[in-house]
């Protein structure tokens, strides 16, 4: 059985668990292992052309509805009526099973939900105690809290990235989110350009003021960089740096950090979910052993075998274990995190909408396009894309 | 006669035609449907009002133009002054060499690494000399990027040229500058008038073989910049490989890179028009 | 130009050279929290083998590794065997008038061709001939690559041996098969050995066609297995620092081998044009 992962800490959970299962069931094991970009590419390259070379695939839920059109994806509740089963439990935390099922929420099942990732806050208590501030629940505290710890310790406030591309668009999604505006409305209109939208990237700029000068080309490692060599206090960060946070082999603020949910603002304020899925290639020739392997590999014992290899868990239960608690201090934080999070808009040109949008914020923030400007040149691209791909 | 030097040309012919013709076919079967699969010329119309595209293929020329002029110049330069070194001249070109021996996805994520604004070496070292750093964004800045990415290929493909010439300039005998030197020429003088002349041929050889290679540049800008900030370093080729593997309309990409093969060739065959006046 | 001046600048332009490349084996070396450290260590940290030892023991890098010595091998070999006799053709062979130089320019056209024109033909190919994830699509690809290379160059270095020398083996009685093998191949030995070099290069090195024909470590090869260190939150600088650095070795040690007969092949090639 053939099994492509991401190259990195969620792969990383996944590739040790098919080793384990393939011991168990005496099966062979192949695993391929890809940088995210690639990962995307040759997954849906597979797809598409229906090779089979794989059995079992990691996704990231934004690709999602690219990867259902067409029948690409084995339906996961076929399979289950043939086993005779119901369907995922209800321990399972709802958003995540929410972005497994095309249409959203209410249609078939064609992965399951193995990395319930989501978006933290992470923020430096040892120096928010020092100049006696209260943990960041909006936006305009951080803001305050990045000025004066910039102003008082040789360090930046806040760290953020903008490098164009996936990397801007997933740190302004929670501004944008938190100042009531989105990226399409109620009848999916592009409305990027909304008022709010305007306010949103303007206080992104603001932000941009405490935040070190080069994160217009900034990546998550650059973030997490800067966070852990204690030259920037406060970011929004991804679980799978917990760890290293509080590894002495890589960080030098172990033990400083506290992680929060994502600060509100005009509404409450909604993590981006980046959960990873598992699913079958409809092209498989191993489709059975495959819907073994995500069973077991979901349930409750393996996702906490799968915790303590520092993979962030999708089910209640798990978060909940007592024994995980006691190692992960995180759990609860990231467990509401997971429950109030939002996913990005389910659309299979999302790949394209994203890339024109990271442009032109990546533009504002290097300062070579006015917010407004912008945003209206962002949603008539948003606009021309959707009528393409009707 | 005729069947003699055909068969020997044969298998050669044999692999390129058939790894050429198909694709060929293919791309030009695809750049005519559009994205729901039927025959249309969306596709070409669409080259001519998308702004995305004009710009990357004026920072294509741009990036092509400028890395070519300073590689050239580079190339030239030092092979001169290696080649009039005595001692020492195979180690100095070993040196010299190794930059084109990495994988160019490596070179990338060093100078990546390199390059970064806070913790790169190249900052803090001209911090550690005294100069100001705070605005020196390379990679990250939109002024900068293009610059930067510009000075990874000159770092690492100048050794190409320098190669190509250095072999050239051994080639030219040595009488005639010696005689020159004799007779009291300067070493410009020498230059412009017995080595330039007889170096032409070899230096348009290594024009055309690198501009081949440079308008399809790739690799470095993708792992560098990813074509950002912005649309600071998108050229052809990212915009491309992005329309084709990333929003899979591969029937736009087909028609972009036909349009791109075109230009090139036609580019191309001034090129060898040229360079045959001139060494006739 | 002054003898100092001579050494001045070409030292600097080594320092330009060799520093990054210093810098990457540096990597290779520290530990991850020393990586980022500001102000830069050049010299004054402790070295570390557990990047090496990890990328070659967690990572299959060895398997990678194998995967491109083959590959390179057998797609150089390949296209020196297609290559020189074609070459020989188009420089020694009468053709009638400019066939000879429009078949020349058609040949070197296959290197305008942008990959995307050929990646995705070239990937349903081999998929209906069953070579996917095999090393030998890489192979017949590279060798696509490198044919029009090795053509250009060998016909020139071809043209630099005079044609009497090989127009006398003939009259003696040898075939043109034995003039090229017994003439022409020994005096052209360096440019073969300066084509070499380059087409070892361009298959060792090539990412995107190796990226997309193969799907498992079957027939990856080790630029995937570097770019795989690049993941979405970070870059594991010293796993791939270290298998750069290794994957540098080969083609280096090559290219010093063959370095004296570099210089001489090339030069042999490039002064007709």
């Amino acid at each position: 059985m053939t099994i492509a992962v991401n190259a990195g800490v969620e792969g990383q959970a996944l590739k040790e668990a098919a080793q384990d299962w393939g011991a168990k069931t005496d099966t062979s094991i192949k695993i391929v292992e890809l940088p995210y970009a690639n990962l995307f590419e040759k997954e849906l390259l597979d797809l598409k052309s229906k090779t089979g070379a794989y059995d079992v695939i990691m996704l990231d839920d934004p690709w999602f509805p690219q990867f259902t059109t067409g029948d690409q994806l084995t339906s996961l509740d076929k399979m289950y009526k043939a086993a005779g089963l119901n369907g995922p439990d209800g321990d399972f935390i709802k958003s995540t099973l929410d972005v497994c099922r095309e249409p959203w929420a209410t249609g078939t099942y064609y992965a399951l939900p193995y990395v319930g990732n989501s978006q933290l806050f992470f923020y430096r208590k040892d120096l928010f105690d020092k100049y006696s501030l209260t943990a960041p629940m909006t936006w305009d505290s951080v803001l305050l809290a990045a000025k004066k710890i910039g102003a008082g310790e040789k360090m930046y406030g806040y760290v953020m990235r903008a490098a164009a591309g996936n990397a801007v668009v997933t740190d302004f999604m929670p501004l944008l989110w938190a100042f009531g505006a989105d990226v399409f409305s109620a009848d999916q209109k592009p409305v990027v350009n909304s008022p709010e939208a305007v306010l949103a990237l303007k206080f992104m700029l603001e932000l941009g003021e405490v935040t070190p000068p080069g994160y217009t080309g900034y990546n998550a490692d650059e973030v997490s960089a800067q966070l852990l060599q204690s030259t920037a206090a406060m970011s929004i960060n991804w679980p799978a740096w917990i760890g290293p946070m509080d590894d002495p082999t890589k960080s030098k603020i172990v033990g400083k950090i506290a992680f929060a949910q994502v600060p509100s603002e005009k509404k409450k304020g909604q993590a981006e979910l980046g959960a990873w899925l598992v699913a079958i290639p409809s092209g498989s020739k191993n489709s059975l052993k495959a819907f073994e392997f995500i069973r077991w590999a979901t349930d409750s014992e393996q996702m906490k075998t799968a915790a303590l290899r520092g993979n962030p868990p999708t089910r209640s239960s798990v978060f909940d274990d007592a024994t995980l608690l006691k190692k992960f201090r995180a759990f609860p934080t990231q467990k509401a995190s997971l429950m109030g999070s939002k996913p990005r808009p389910r659309t299979s040109a999302w790949n394209e909408i994203e890339n024109a949008f990271g442009i032109y914020l990546s533009k504002a923030n290097s300062k070579t396009m006015a917010p407004e400007a912008a945003l209206n040149e962002a949603n008539k691209e948003i606009t021309a894309i959707l009528n393409r791909n009707k | 006669m005729a069947r003699r030097r055909i068969l020997w040309i044969l298998p050669a012919m044999v692999v390129l035609v058939s790894l050429s013709i198909y694709p060929i076919l293919f791309s030009l079967k695809v750049s005519f449907t559009n994205q729901q699969g039927d025959w249309s010329l969306s596709n070409y119309s669409r080259i001519f009002a998308d702004h995305l595209l004009h710009v990357s293929i004026i920072q294509t020329i741009l990036y092509v133009t400028v890395a070519l002029v300073i590689e050239l110049g580079l190339g030239l330069f030092f092979a001169l002054v290696i080649d009039s070194m005595g001692r020492g001249k195979y180690f100095f070109r070993a040196g010299f060499l190794a930059p084109m021996l990495l994988p160019p996805v490596v070179a990338a994520v060093i100078w990546r690494l390199i390059y970064n604004p806070e913790f790169g070496v190249l900052n803090n070292t001209l911090k550690f000399f005294g100069f100001a750093t705070k605005n020196l964004t390379w990679t990250s800045g939109e002024g900068s990027a293009m610059a930067s990415v510009i000075l990874v290929d000159i770092w690492e493909w100048t050794p190409f040229m320098f190669l190509l010439i250095s072999a050239g300039l051994q080639a030219i005998p040595g009488e005639p500058c010696e005689a020159a030197k004799m007779d009291g020429a300067s070493s410009l003088r020498i230059f412009k008038d017995i080595i330039l002349p007889l170096l032409k041929p070899t230096l348009f050889l290594a024009i055309l073989l690198r501009a081949m290679d440079l308008l399809r540049i790739f690799d470095q800008i993708w792992i560098l910049t990813q074509g950002g900030p912005g649309l600071a370093t998108e050229t052809v080729s990212l915009y491309i490989y992005r329309t084709a593997f990333r929003f899979f309309n591969f029937g736009y990409a087909a028609s972009m890179s036909l349009l791109c093969l075109i230009l090139v060739t036609v580019f191309a065959k001034n090129l060898f028009g040229m360079m045959k006046m001139k060494v006739a | 130009m002054k003898k100092g001046a001579v050494y001045i600048f070409g030292g600097l332009g080594l320092l330009f050279s060799l520093a990054p490349l210093y810098w990457l084996l540096t990597i290779s070396l520290k530990k991850e929290v020393d990586q980022f450290a500001s102000p830069p260590l050049w010299i004054h940290f402790t070295p570390t083998f557990e990047h090496f030892i990890n990328a070659f023991e967690v990572k299959q890098f060895g398997k990678y590794l194998f995967n491109s010595c083959i590959v390179a091998t057998a797609s150089t070999i390949m296209a020196l065997l297609l290559g020189i006799p074609a070459a020989y053709s188009l420089s020694r062979l009468k053709w009638p008038r400019n066939q000879a130089e429009k078949i020349g320019f058609w040949i070197l056209s296959n290197r305008f061709l942008p990959p995307i024109i050929t990646i995705v033909p070239l990937f349903l190919m081999m998929r209906s001939v069953g070579l996917l994830d095999s090393p030998i699509a890489l192979i017949i690809v590279y060798v696509g690559f490198n044919l029009p290379f090795v053509i250009w160059m060998m016909q020139t270095f071809i043209r630099e041996i005079p044609t009497e020398l090989d127009e006398a083996a003939r009259v003696d009685g040898d075939s043109y098969l034995g003039a090229l093998i017994r003439i022409i191949l020994p005096l052209a030995a360096p440019g073969v050995a300066a084509t070499a070099i380059f087409c070892l290069i361009i298959a060792w090195n090539e990412f995107l066609f190796a990226l997309v024909l193969t799907q498992t470590e079957a027939s990856m090869t080790l630029p995937i297995g570097i770019a795989s260190q690049v993941t979405q939150y970070e870059i594991r600088w010293g796993i791939m620092s270290a298998a750069g650095t290794v994957a540098m070795i080969p083609v280096f040690v090559f290219s010093l081998f063959v370095q004296k007969y570099l210089v001489r092949g090339l030069s042999m090639g490039a002064v007709k044009g």
